[in-house]
């Protein structure tokens, strides 16, 4: 047996819980409608409903996840390497991609979609961060990646929410692929198998 | 080497109960499903196990319900933390000393 073989299961447990991922990435699909006024999300109303629908469905899936495949709490350790990731990574990719692209007098203003690339790196980032990148990871985020660095964006108007979208999408591949080679390494749970 | 260096601990060299301990240095804790999916024991081995960790002082367990239902809680004893931190050490330098000896 290898220590790392055991670390790394642990790892994939916590965090393959992929149809968390999904969620986020109908947030962000619901954020673009939200923005662009489509149909009933016109009215802040829907965004709302929408909203609650989504944090209804998170805290069901917390407990679906919880039956079967376990309970466990991070160390402190970890805490701090997530914290670092999300208060000190994020807000920097977030920094430097307003940098890129912002229409602030400081900016460089080159046309490229700053919410693919940001949502981007900063999926790869936290990922690198705690389980570690899987193939699919890297194709997944790395397509966005390589979109949101196309020349092709518009400076105004609707790109960034094209970019909501395609990040929206991202994660939601990606976390239906976590959410499958989370069942393939551990399979379901039996009923007499719980304690 | 001093020879106590080569001597293992018996109670964490079984294969399973190495995975337990090994899954909670990962964790601040655990319950018995997780330990159950990650190291693919059956239910009766790792209860059989978890009580030998109990009864020697490595772990603590605690049943509680969550949501109704009887859940088995598992966290590492302090002398649980320090004696698989040393057992894999030991292995480590076990390991090392076989690739040594391969290598001359």
């Amino acid at each position: 047996m290898e220590r790392k073989d055991v670390t790394t299961a642990v790892a994939e447990n916590s965090y393959f819980r992929g149809l968390f991922g999904v969620l986020g990435g109908l947030l962000m699909i619901l954020s673009a409608l939200g923005n662009a006024g489509w149909g009933p999300f016109e009215h802040d109303t829907a965004f709302i409903a929408g909203l609650a629908v989504l944090g209804a469905g998170a805290l069901g899936l917390n407990r679906y996840y919880n039956d079967r495949y376990g309970r466990s709490r991070p160390t402190i350790r970890h805490h701090r390497r997530m914290a670092v990731a999300m208060f000190v990574g994020a807000p920097a990719v977030f920094l430097g991609s307003l940098l890129l692209s912002s229409r602030a007098s400081w900016s460089l203003n080159l046309p490229l979609n700053t919410i693919a690339i940001s949502m981007a790196l900063v999926m790869l980032m936290v990922g690198g961060a705690t389980v570690g990148l899987r193939m699919h990871h890297l194709i997944v985020f790395g397509a966005l990646l390589v979109a949101g660095l196309l020349p092709v964006w518009e400076r105004e108007g609707m790109s960034g929410n094209t970019g909501l979208w395609m990040a929206g999408v991202a994660l939601i591949v990606s976390g239906l692929l976590d959410h499958r080679l989370l069942v393939r390494r551990f399979g379901p749970v039996r009923e007499d198998d719980r304690a | 080497m001093p020879e106590d260096d080569f001597a293992l601990d018996r109670l964490i060299h079984e294969p399973g109960r190495l995975a337990i301990l090994t899954v909670l240095t990962s964790v601040a804790d655990a319950d018995f499903v997780f330990l159950q999916r990650t190291t693919g024991l059956t239910k009766g081995n790792l209860s059989s196990h978890l009580t030998k960790l109990e009864d020697a002082g490595l772990v603590e367990i605690e049943k509680r319900f969550v949501h109704k239902k009887p859940n088995t809680n598992v966290t590492l004893t302090k002398e649980g933390a320090t004696r698989i931190a040393r057992h894999w050490a030991q292995l480590e330098r076990l390991r090392g000393l076989a690739d040594t000896e391969r290598t001359t």
